[in-house]
């Protein structure tokens, strides 16, 4: 049997006012397992500390119990004091006897009888302590980030610089995002483009970083620190390290489809640079769209290209990477707008998408960056945006606020406005959400000096009559229908989880919320983690999020990807499931409440611990029908002597 | 192939030809139109009580005597008819505890509901039950060279759950005017309610409503207009006349069942006597274009 | 006779209750001397078994503190704690224990207004439901 040491603190006056500590040490002097008991004014004090360490030595103790405070005061006080001296730190109970007894009570023969039960309860758990090591397991020094937007790219530089490898994985053919199409930044109007290119092309000469585009996750080994991803690379049938961009193949191309840069504004052959500042510099051939060259049935680039870039007979590529954490930025995408027929987009081609509105906007759009329309080319008197297109709507679409439609609706109109000085802008709406740093004061600018009109409503359609666009709706500030003949509809869509993140989701074996989106480890404090350790969140995939959130959003996972990184392996507490596997019946009852994949079936059907990603919140213990699972350090036997001990 | 279908009390009085439209098309789609025994009205004039068994009474006393006799759907032309019949039953079925309240207040006619009838407007069987590539086969003079603007009003496609369609961007009708080889015309007012009951105490409402469907039809280049609510049917048609004296720049337009247009196409030709339950005469236009 | 003092086990969740107890006691307030504390990582960790183990020891009244709903440190363990008291209140019912006896609150770490409250409110409460009746078995282990 362990030889416990017992050591009860006055605190000054705090506890010892209310409980009779010297009561109390005659009377547990006698209790089973006290070997040794003593009460001190200041037990965290360093002549407590060494009365402790003292005991030990002297009186070969193998167990402490320290009556005092709260453990979330002293609890790492006195483990490093009993480490000190070669006593495993899990051999150490705090009894709080100040917070939870002396502080709440006010008869002293009450309180003294509680501490008594407090400290009573400490010894029988010490009784089964096990001495217990950090768990811990090798690591790999290699990060991959999943999504080549301005959080994935901000994230792999962090990282760069902190001096590890960086695998980023992009699905496109360039990296870039969604902030390579905008126009302006609000609140500060400056060029998304001027700010977006130079991070990407010093990412792309980076050496510590790996590229991969037209790429995705394919399949997913090992477990935090350890890694083995494999990325699927699909061919783009150009050398990026021969092609001169000179664009002779574009000239021959004889297919012609719609630009996604453009969002179907404007055109593009099948052998295409995405967009004039793409990373990898490159062209690349869209095997979708191309004629087709298993048989060869055009030829055309191929011919043409003289620094012989080309070539048909690349197939997709296969890679397996060693990882040692995953940040996810895999970004979004806007809902899509066929799905609210009323505003009739799809039928009407003066009615666009926000995405489209930036690059009408933007100099390097289809229209050079004059304000035209769609369906004549004719410049826009009257804009109507619509605010909340598909957010805020629980009955039919998104329930949820998309964060940053207030403030790009109000720079489109804003930048409309410079373009066009005697047009008109609308904004319908439902409320103004501008708290982000000077986005108010943003807000305010446009509609004292701007002459942006807003409209507290909702849209209820839009239809076409002669080539205006009638927009019917609701202004909720004075009760009356509102008719706006516009010339232009701009949608301000939902912000949705990007296309394919659903699968990589499950590829992954991530969590997601009811949105879709990714879910972060504790919504508060754990805003940059996931649920399942070793993958990290950025930007809009966690949620809809503007810029300066995202890059912030993307430093703070490098940040947590560095710390982890600084160590030469990963540690955490042992505090976790254990399961006897003689016990063990293989149920897989425990598998489902597990919320970090931490218990799996083996080959001998035996559901075994993950014992990295454990977090130890015992929920599989108490669900195991045959007890099989423990937590150690509190197994249900020192929970039941506990409860024994309080009702004795 | 008999269809049980339920008239209601318009198809018996100002929409005449609104039945008898429908049961000769029918006829030349090879299915018999049987008018249900011993139906009253569906009470849709209590949709407006604030009493929510009240107004479900009389619907469910159609759907009891519906059952009594054997039938195991009901199919309804009139799109109020449509609506509150196939609201009641709903209201019957989903909810048991409805439908127990409903069979407890009903005690003395010694009937329980079990709630198995279902409920179908016309259009839904053209579409699903008949299809309308069938129909385009029977066509016998296509209305090609009839711009017809769809008018749904409200009751046909809402609320959504008892919706024909796509609640807010319907096309049945106008794929049913396809068929029949006419050109539908989109307008803007085409799911826009037509004043329904305000044109008792509030006539101007209504006829402000008009004005602005017909001249929305109008302005997309629409020649006619057809619709499958009576109520619909008469303040748009009837209404007319009030359009006229308040706003000078209108022209009349013709409103039509779909029913009629149907037997137009199916061979059927025109009655003489639907043209006098008309306000606006239709049959001018049908003969300029060649179809009477 | 002496007055009827109930014994109360209390199973706190770390990082909830538990620092809500903690800040009651910081706060000075005060509350009955009845329950005393065993502290478990999540509420998820109390098994039904301690539960019943409690009350066949005599316990009069046994209290589980948890996050509030959406704040659980392990995402999901205070739903699942949830979903076994719903059920083990019926099954105590059965066994001719009154299911107040048992009580589940969210408290957050914020709370130890609500915390000391609670406990005063259910030492109060479990006084007037009495002694917890007898049982005629002993010990299951």
């Amino acid at each position: 049997m362990k030889k416990i040491g017992v050591f009860v603190c006055h605190c000054g006056v705090n506890i010892k006012d209310t409980v009779d500590v010297e009561k109390l040490t005659e009377q547990l002097a006698i209790y089973p397992g006290v070997t040794y008991i003593e009460n001190y004014m200041f037990m965290c004090s360093d002549p407590g500390q060494n009365m402790i360490k003292k005991a030990i030595k002297e009186k070969k103790l193998d167990g402490i119990v320290v009556a005092a405070c709260s453990p979330t005061l002293h609890e790492s006080t006195f483990q490093n004091a009993v480490e000190e001296i070669g006593l495993n730190k899990y051999q150490l109970e705090v009894a709080n006897i100040r917070e939870q007894c002396s502080w709440v009570h006010n008869n002293i023969q009450e309180a003294t009888r509680k501490a008594d039960l407090i400290i009573k309860t400490a010894i029988e758990k010490l009784k089964l302590n096990e001495s217990l090591k950090p768990v811990s397991a090798p690591l790999t020094k290699r990060v991959m980030v999943i999504g080549g937007g301005i959080a994935g790219i901000q994230a792999a530089l962090d990282i760069a610089d902190g001096g590890y490898e960086v695998v980023l994985v992009e699905k496109k053919p360039s990296i870039g995002g969604h902030m390579i199409q905008l126009s302006e930044t609000f609140p500060t109007l400056d060029c998304s483009q001027c700010i977006l290119t130079p991070k990407m092309v010093q990412l792309g000469k980076n050496k510590k970083v790996t590229l991969y585009v037209n790429s995705e996750v394919e399949s997913i080994d090992g477990f935090m620190g350890n890694f083995k991803i494999k990325i699927k690379r699909k061919p783009q049938y150009v050398d990026p390290d021969i092609c001169t961009m000179c664009g002779d193949c574009t000239d021959v191309c004889p297919v012609v489809v719609h630009s996604e840069y453009d969002e179907g504004l404007s055109w593009r052959r099948a052998i295409y640079v995405p967009f004039p500042q793409a990373i990898p510099a490159s062209f690349t051939i869209d095997t979708e769209n191309c004629l087709g060259f298993e048989p060869i049935a055009c030829g055309e680039c191929k011919k043409v290209c003289q620094a012989e870039a080309i070539n048909y007979d690349v197939k997709t590529e296969f890679f397996e990477e060693e990882i040692g954490a995953v940040i996810i930025a895999t970004g979004f995408d806007l809902y899509p707008v066929e799905n609210i027929a009323e505003y009739g987009y799809g039928k009407y081609p003066d009615v666009l998408n926000g995405l489209q509105f930036e690059r009408i906007l933007s100099a390097t759009g289809p229209t050079g960056g004059e304000m035209l329309r769609p369906s004549d080319g004719k410049v826009p008197k009257e804009i109507v945006f619509i605010q909340c297109s598909g957010s805020r709507d629980p009955e039919r679409h998104k329930s949820y606020c998309s964060r940053i439609c207030c403030m790009y609706t109000l720079k489109h109109a804003k930048l409309y406005k410079h373009k066009v000085h005697d047009g008109q802008p609308y904004i319908f709406y439902i409320d103004i959400r501008s708290g982000g740093k000077r986005y108010e004061e943003f807000i305010q600018q446009a509609v004292s000096e701007e002459g942006i009109v807003y409209i507290r409503g909702k849209v209820a359609k839009v239809y076409k009559k002669g080539d205006k666009m009638i927009v019917h709706g609701m202004d909720t500030l004075t009760g009356k229908k509102v008719e706006i003949e516009a010339d232009l509809v701009v949608l301000a869509q939902s912000i949705v989880p990007s296309e394919g993140v659903e699968k990589l989701i499950k590829t992954l074996k991530l969590s997601s919320d009811d949105s879709g989106f990714l879910m972060e480890a504790h919504p508060k404090l754990r805003p940059l983690e996931s649920l399942q350790s070793g993958f990290y969140l950025a930007g809009a995939a966690q949620g809809p999020k503007d810029i300066p959130d995202s890059v912030s959003q993307a430093s703070g996972a490098a940040a947590k990807i560095l710390a982890l990184m600084s160590k030469d392996e990963i540690q955490h507490e042992p505090i976790i499931a254990v399961v006897d596997e003689n016990m063990c019946s293989g149920c897989g009852i425990c598998i489902g409440t597990c919320p970090y994949g931490a218990r799996i079936l083996d080959e001998n059907k035996v559901a075994i611990v993950n014992d990295i990603l454990c977090e130890g919140c015992g929920a599989c213990i108490s669900a195991c029908p045959s007890g099989a699972a423990q937590q150690k350090n509190l197994t249900d036997d020192q929970i039941n002597n506990m409860i024994r001990v309080i009702l004795s | 192939m008999k269809l049980p279908y339920y008239p209601g009390c318009t198809l018996k009085a100002n929409a005449r030809h609104f039945e008898k439209s429908a049961i000769q098309a029918m006829e030349k789609l090879d299915f018999q139109l049987v008018e249900m025994k011993d139906w009253v009205c569906c009470g849709t004039v209590f949709s407006m009580t604030s009493d929510d068994l009240m107004l479900q009474l009389a619907s469910v006393r159609n759907l009891l005597r519906a059952e009594k006799q054997n039938l195991k759907e009901l199919i309804v032309l009139c799109s109020m008819c449509y609506n509150t019949l196939k609201r009641a039953n709903d209201f019957i079925v989903k909810d048991k505890g409805n439908l127990e309240k409903v069979n407890n207040f009903m005690y003395k006619e010694n009937l329980t509901y079990s709630g198995k009838i279902e409920i179908y407007h016309l259009l839904s069987i053209l579409k699903d039950r008949i299809g309308f590539s069938v129909i385009a086969e029977k066509v016998k003079k296509k209305l090609s060279a009839l711009k017809i603007g769809a008018y749904y009003g409200c009751l046909l496609v809402r609320p959504e759950e008892l919706a024909i369609d796509n609640f807010e961007d319907p096309s049945i009708f106008e794929d049913l005017i396809s068929t029949l080889g006419g050109e539908s015309l989109d307008f803007a007012y085409k799911l826009e309610c037509c004043g329904a009951y305000q044109t008792v105490t509030k006539k101007d409402v209504s006829v402000k409503r008009v004005y602005e469907i017909l001249n929305s039809a109008r302005e997309s280049g629409c020649e006619a207009i057809v619709t499958s609510c009576p109520l619909c049917a008469y303040n748009l048609d009837f209404l007319q006349k009030d359009v006229e004296e308040e706003y000078l720049d209108f022209n009349r337009i013709p409103v039509f069942y779909f029913t009629e247009l149907m037997a137009v196409a199916l061979g059927c030709g025109w009655d003489k006597n639907w043209s006098s339950l008309h306000f606006t005469d239709p049959e001018p236009l049908l003969r300029e274009k060649g179809l009477i | 006779m002496k007055a009827f003092e109930p014994k109360i086990v209390c199973f706190l969740c770390k990082w909830c209750t538990y620092a809500g107890a903690d800040l009651a006691g910081t706060s000075r307030m005060k509350y009955p001397p009845n329950g005393v504390v065993i502290k478990t990582l999540c509420s998820s960790r109390i098994d039904p078994e301690h539960i019943m183990l409690a009350f066949q020891q005599g316990c009069d009244g046994v209290f589980i503190g948890g996050c509030h709903p959406g704040d659980c440190h392990y995402q999901s363990g205070n739903y699942k704690t949830q979903r076994r008291i719903v059920l083990l209140k019926k099954m105590l019912k059965q066994l001719g224990i009154n299911p107040e006896r048992l009580r589940l609150e969210w408290i957050s770490a914020s709370e130890g207004n609500k915390f000391a409250n609670t406990m005063i409110d259910f030492t109060e409460q479990i006084k007037t439901l009495g002694p917890v009746p007898k049982t005629s078995g002993k010990e299951d282990k």
